[in-house]
Order: structure tokens, then sequence, then C-alpha cells
């Protein structure tokens, strides 16, 4: 994750101003930012991320979920490790 | 379901190279081997069982090896062998499963049924701090429940770090698809991980 596309830290002065309690585009908007921290999203995308992650309360909800699942994916989720006999067999299987 | 047919061995298996058989060891234990945690990993994801898992991932090395002239040395290796290992789990694992059924068919349907279609509402509850106290096995466990296409978008995506031209080719389909599976396999799954952190006591109201 790009740290420059991460939803700046608010003010109380700009959350007063403009924060949007409900997101009429909910799915879109997760869609993009699923998108962004997968690396994947276009430079309109990241613009469109920029300018409005702080101004939106669900999404900036939703940017903060969908992080914390991937990285739990990533992190936390064990991963199997392949067994020293099944390695010996395949070597064993493509020398004969 | 899973999924569409997977692609004739032709398809996959063009020989392009001419490798002598010391360049085929050369390139099999340099540029195959180092995936082989990651390849045990995501056969384990898709079989659930690590006798399969461990025959899934014989299959598919000595199916590498055989054809080992239509893989491009210095090529996405990784993904070259993650495309075999599921074209094998599709015609040769789960054609002889002894438990095909272990995959809940209705629930497949009823979701891919949604998946190209306009976007259910979905207003999940979970919180971020209740993820944050889950254990690996929670999360693991709320993985191992979704139908087997779903899973593996995740794993492919979340857990291995393919990009989504990477597993379109792994797939075999249009990257618009990937996105949408995607989408739709990460709301299932805090679809379970709300539901669990409901169950297990985790506070999950916003």
């Amino acid at each position: 994750m790009d740290i420059s596309t991460s939803p700046r830290i608010l003010h109380d002065t700009d959350s007063k101003v403009s924060m949007k309690t409900h997101c009429e585009n909910q799915q879109e908007c997760m869609k993009m930012i699923q998108a962004i921290l997968d690396g994947e999203a276009t430079a309109a995308q990241k613009d469109h991320f920029k300018e409005n992650m702080d101004r939106c309360m669900p999404c900036i909800n939703t940017y903060h979920l969908e992080k914390c699942v991937k990285d739990a994916l990533q992190v936390k989720v064990p991963k199997k490790i392949c067994p020293d006999a099944l390695l010996v067999q395949i070597k064993d299987l493509i020398n004969r | 379901m899973l999924d569409e047919t997977a692609p004739m061995t032709e398809e996959i298996f063009t020989p392009t190279q001419g490798y002598n058989e010391e360049d085929k060891h050369a390139v099999f234990n340099r540029e195959f081997m180092p995936h082989i945690n990651s390849m045990y990993n995501f056969a384990f994801r898709l079989t659930m069982d690590e006798d399969d898992a461990n025959d899934l991932v014989q299959d598919t090395y000595l199916k590498a090896f055989r054809f080992i002239n239509s893989f491009e040395r210095g090529t996405n290796a990784k993904a070259w062998l993650f495309r075999i290992l599921k074209n094998s789990f599709i015609n040769d694992y789960r054609k002889r499963s002894k438990e095909p059924s272990k995959i809940d068919y209705q629930e497949v349907e009823a979701t891919y049924n949604s998946e190209e279609s306009a976007e259910v509402e979905h207003t999940s509850d979970l919180r971020v701090e209740s993820v944050q106290d889950m254990i690996g096995d929670e999360v693991a466990n709320a993985l191992n429940s979704l139908p087997v296409d779903f899973r593996t978008v995740i794993v492919l995506c979340d857990i291995e770090g393919f990009t989504y031209e990477e597993m379109a080719k792994i797939l075999d389909i249009p990257i618009g698809t990937v996105r949408s599976r995607l989408h739709r396999a990460r709301n299932l799954l805090k679809d379970k991980l709300r539901d669990y952190a409901s169950t297990m006591g985790y506070n999950t109201q916003v």
C-alpha cells in the first residue's frame, strides 16, 4: 500500500465542514478501495480516492476494514509447508 | 461448480523450448522448486486435505517436468505452476475425489448467479477490532468455509500476492471476472467473519 494513498488524518475543523455519514455508492467505493489495496487501481481511481477519502466516513471505515481483513489473511492465516518426504519423493521421481 | 472447464492440455503444454537433460533439471531445480511451499499451501486450500494436497503437488511437479519444454526460462514460473495445479485439480482430482459433495453446490450456484448481476447491498457490521482480535485459525476457518472458487481468488490475491492479470491467466477467466469474483468473495468472507465474531461474543455493533 502506497502511503500516499492512505486516508489522511482528519482535523476537527475538516470533519465539521463536510464529513459524510452515508455513502450512496458504497459497493462501488468498496471495489475501488479493494483495487487500491491490491495495487491494481487506475490513476483515476487513485485521484478519486485521495480527493474523497477524507470526506466520507463510511468509506474511511471500509478502507480500514478491508485493509485489516487483507492483513489478517496475509499475516495470520497459517501457511502449510510442503512435507520433506514429498520434496524427496518428487526429486527422486524426476531423477529416475 | 469449479468452474469453467480447464483448458485443453495442448494450450498450456505447447513445446517452445528444446532443453537438454541437464537444462531440464537446472530449470526444474532453480525455477520450479522454490515455489513448492506456495504450491503446497494452494493445493491444501483447494482440497482441504493433506493427503490430497500431497497427490496434487506431486502430480503437478511431475507434469511440469514432463512438459518443461513448454516453459520459457526466466518467465513467470510461479504463475505457470499454479495454472497447472489448478487445472489438475479441476480435471483430475475433482473427478476422482472421494468426497465431491464436500462443496455446497447450491451455495456456489446461488452466489454465482449474483456474481455478475447488480450488487446486493452489503452492510457489514464487522468491526476492525473484532478482526484484529481473531487468531489465525479463526480467520483460516472462515476462509475454508467459502465455496472453492471464492476461496481460490482470495488465496491467489491476498495470500500469494498475484496480480489480477496473473490470476486471470491462472484461472482462465477475464480480468473483469477476477475483480467481481474477488469482490464477492471478500463480501462472503466478511459475512463469515462477522458471524464468527458474533458467535464468539465479539462486539459487532458499530
